[in-house]
């Protein structure tokens, strides 16, 4: 632990202590609340989100931050929130086609970016409700035994390259997936062609064990050598000696933090002052070293680790391979789309 | 049955509490399923839909039937010897039948893994004993949650059948083989008929808790394994179409009610 991190540690440590002004927080934050609370993934996503954004804002603004991880699904929650009306949570992290329903049933509110006046950032990132603060890729990957893919033409070639495979049990991933993987160019990806996507999973089914619905169980089940190929998150085999990944045809996907309707004026205000926080390229840096899904600010390689570059899912060289999704087309379709998945799924 | 006013002072916080959290809730619920205060069977109707959620239903009542008899198949023999045994003996088995009881589902669900996957125990085994060549299939499919759930449910159906066979007059067993009887027709005409009410109260209430499996099919179906309470899931968190899930859930609060008068009734019999 080098001195800085040290003199930050402690700063955290007191914040979370004593609730109160701390006497050397060099900034004031007109009108904002002294506590605000944040809804967050946990794990390790969770961990790079405290020391990445949450300590330095507190040790910056004096303002203590409770975190709390999201149980279930983040959309559940915030619904039961805004229906009660009781916003106890400011900040809530949810997926994009989540904040596209989430836009639909008014459960979110319109950030005000001149408040925020974040660092520059990626377009996408950017979302009237949302802010994108870190990105996350499915990309195939393989057991380190197996033959190497370098697309998911070659996921679907079970001659050239035998073995069992699995896929995310969820469409938002495994339906672009399936067009990619039938010579669909990634600029022709949306509106997904949902007759096509079927007919091209069909193609694979036989061969694919187990459909996925959390993150941990892909890696494991190569692991266990349920399955040689999997489509996974990038960040479960980044480093690991054990598996292979490509990013070429990853699907990059993006999670934002929101802001609920009917969250109060100085909570907003002070909410408004952390989301800035989450465009400091140093503090993406920071949120790196824990995790591998990279932040929204277009100066961050420079500040990541040369022998890491590879790793991360938003360095222009990973990040111009890889395919970005139409959050619209899914929320627009999603009842259509479930529909048809859970159809599909019973085919098997 | 009336109670008297100070009685009603210990009853009264949890009555409180049950209609203000859970029945009240549940009112909701049932008011949802129906759009209210407009009245409609919509949602009712498409639960009937024959290519999604019909199939749904079926899967999981025909495993949930499966479960069952493979239960009482397994269930009955175990009570049955236990009852046979010394006081000791007795004891062993049944702390060796409760344990598992005691822990997590989850934990007990991903054992599995280890046991039946590619290279677990189970097909290493069977491999090394030259039985099979290439590993069997036992999960991510129906086979595996069967299993899983299987090992949940037993000690439901084994615990009351044991009490019941226990309970049974052994001046009875007796009598019947003082007139001649067989072992065999003593079991099958005196003995077996005395547990059957325990034994199909006890299949119901396997029955109606199964429908309600989550966890299992989840991590054990490989995603290919859909039961009601997956849809559930679904239906309110990613679809979110939560009329549905309303009328979903009031079905399966429906038939779980209706089984679980049907096996009180049977388990009052028995008790006499």
């Amino acid at each position: 632990m080098d001195r800085r991190q040290f003199i930050r540690n402690g700063a955290a440590l007191s914040c979370g202590a004593a609730v109160g002004p701390l006497a050397f927080a060099a900034e004031n934050v007109p009108g904002a609340a002294r506590e605000i609370r944040i809804i967050a993934a946990g794990g390790l996503s969770g961990q790079s989100v405290q020391v990445g954004y949450l300590d330095p804002f507190t040790a910056k603004t004096g303002i203590t931050v409770v975190r709390e991880d999201t149980t279930g699904t983040p959309l559940g929650k915030l619904r039961a929130m805004v229906e009660s009306g009781r916003i106890d949570a400011v900040l809530h992290e949810i997926g994009g086609p989540a904040l596209a329903q989430a836009l639909a049933l008014n459960l979110v509110q319109p950030l005000r970016w001149d408040a925020i006046n974040p660092a520059p950032m990626f377009p996408e990132a950017r979302h009237s409700h949302g802010l994108g603060y870190q990105y996350f890729s499915v990309v195939s990957a393989w057991r380190s035994d197996a033959k190497p893919l370098s697309s998911w033409r070659d996921f679907w070639n079970v001659q050239a390259f035998p073995g069992r495979r699995s896929l995310p049990d969820i469409p938002y991933y495994s339906l672009p997936i399936a067009l990619l993987a039938d010579g669909v160019a990634p600029k022709d990806l949306y509106p997904i062609d949902l007759d096509r996507a079927f007919a091209s999973l069909a193609k694979i089914k036989a061969q694919v064990s187990v459909w996925w619905a959390s993150g941990a169980q892909a890696p494991q089940l190569m692991s266990d050598n349920e399955v040689q190929y999997a489509a996974v998150y990038s960040g479960r085999v980044a480093g690991n000696a054990k598996f292979g990944f490509t990013f070429n045809q990853g699907n990059l996907a993006i999670g934002y933090f929101v802001v609920p309707v009917g969250a109060a004026e100085d909570q907003r205000i002070a909410a408004y002052r952390l989301l800035r926080e989450f465009t400091l390229p140093e503090n993406q840096a920071e949120a790196a070293k824990v995790v591998s899904y990279t932040g929204n600010s277009p100066a961050l390689d420079k500040l990541l680790p040369k022998d890491k570059l590879s790793q991360f899912p938003t360095t222009q060289e990973n990040r111009a391979v890889q395919v970005l999704p139409d959050d619209m087309f899914w929320f627009r379709n999603a009842a259509v789309v479930e529909k048809r998945w859970q159809q599909f799924k019973l085919s098997l | 049955m009336r109670l008297s006013a100070s009685l009603w002072r210990f009853v009264l916080p949890l009555l409180v509490l049950m209609v203000l959290v859970f029945d009240l809730p549940l009112l909701g619920m049932l008011g949802r399923s129906i759009d209210f205060p407009d009245v409609t069977l919509e949602h009712y109707r498409e639960l009937f839909d024959a290519d999604l959620y019909l199939k749904v239903i079926v899967n999981t009542f025909s495993i949930a039937a499966v479960v069952t008899l493979l239960c009482a198949l397994l269930g009955y023999p175990l009570a049955y010897w236990m009852r046979g045994l010394s006081p000791t003996a007795q004891l062993i088995a049944l702390a060796m039948v409760v344990i598992p009881f005691w822990i997590s589902v989850l934990i007990r669900t991903y054992a599995w893994i280890i046991m039946l996957g590619n290279a677990g125990i189970v097909n290493s085994t069977l491999k090394a004993l030259g039985l099979v060549d290439d590993p069997v299939a036992f999960l991510y499919n129906r086979l595996g949650v069967t299993i899983g759930i299987v090992n949940v449910l037993l000690p439901f159906l084994v615990l009351p059948l044991f009490a019941t066979m226990a309970k049974v007059d052994e001046r009875l067993l007796q009598a019947s083989r003082s007139l001649g009887a067989s072992e065999t027709a003593t079991f099958w005409r005196v003995f077996f008929p005395l547990t059957v009410p325990a034994l199909v109260a006890g299949s119901l209430l396997v029955f109606i808790m199964s429908l309600g499996f989550y966890v299992t099919p989840m991590i054990l179906g490989g995603g290919r394994v859909s039961m009601l309470v997956n849809m559930l899931d679904l239906l309110v968190n990613r679809m979110p179409n939560w009329s549905l899930a309303s009328a979903i859930s009031m079905l399966l609060l429906v038939v779980a009610l209706t089984l679980y008068a049907l096996s009180r009734r049977l388990g009052a019999r028995s008790v006499m």
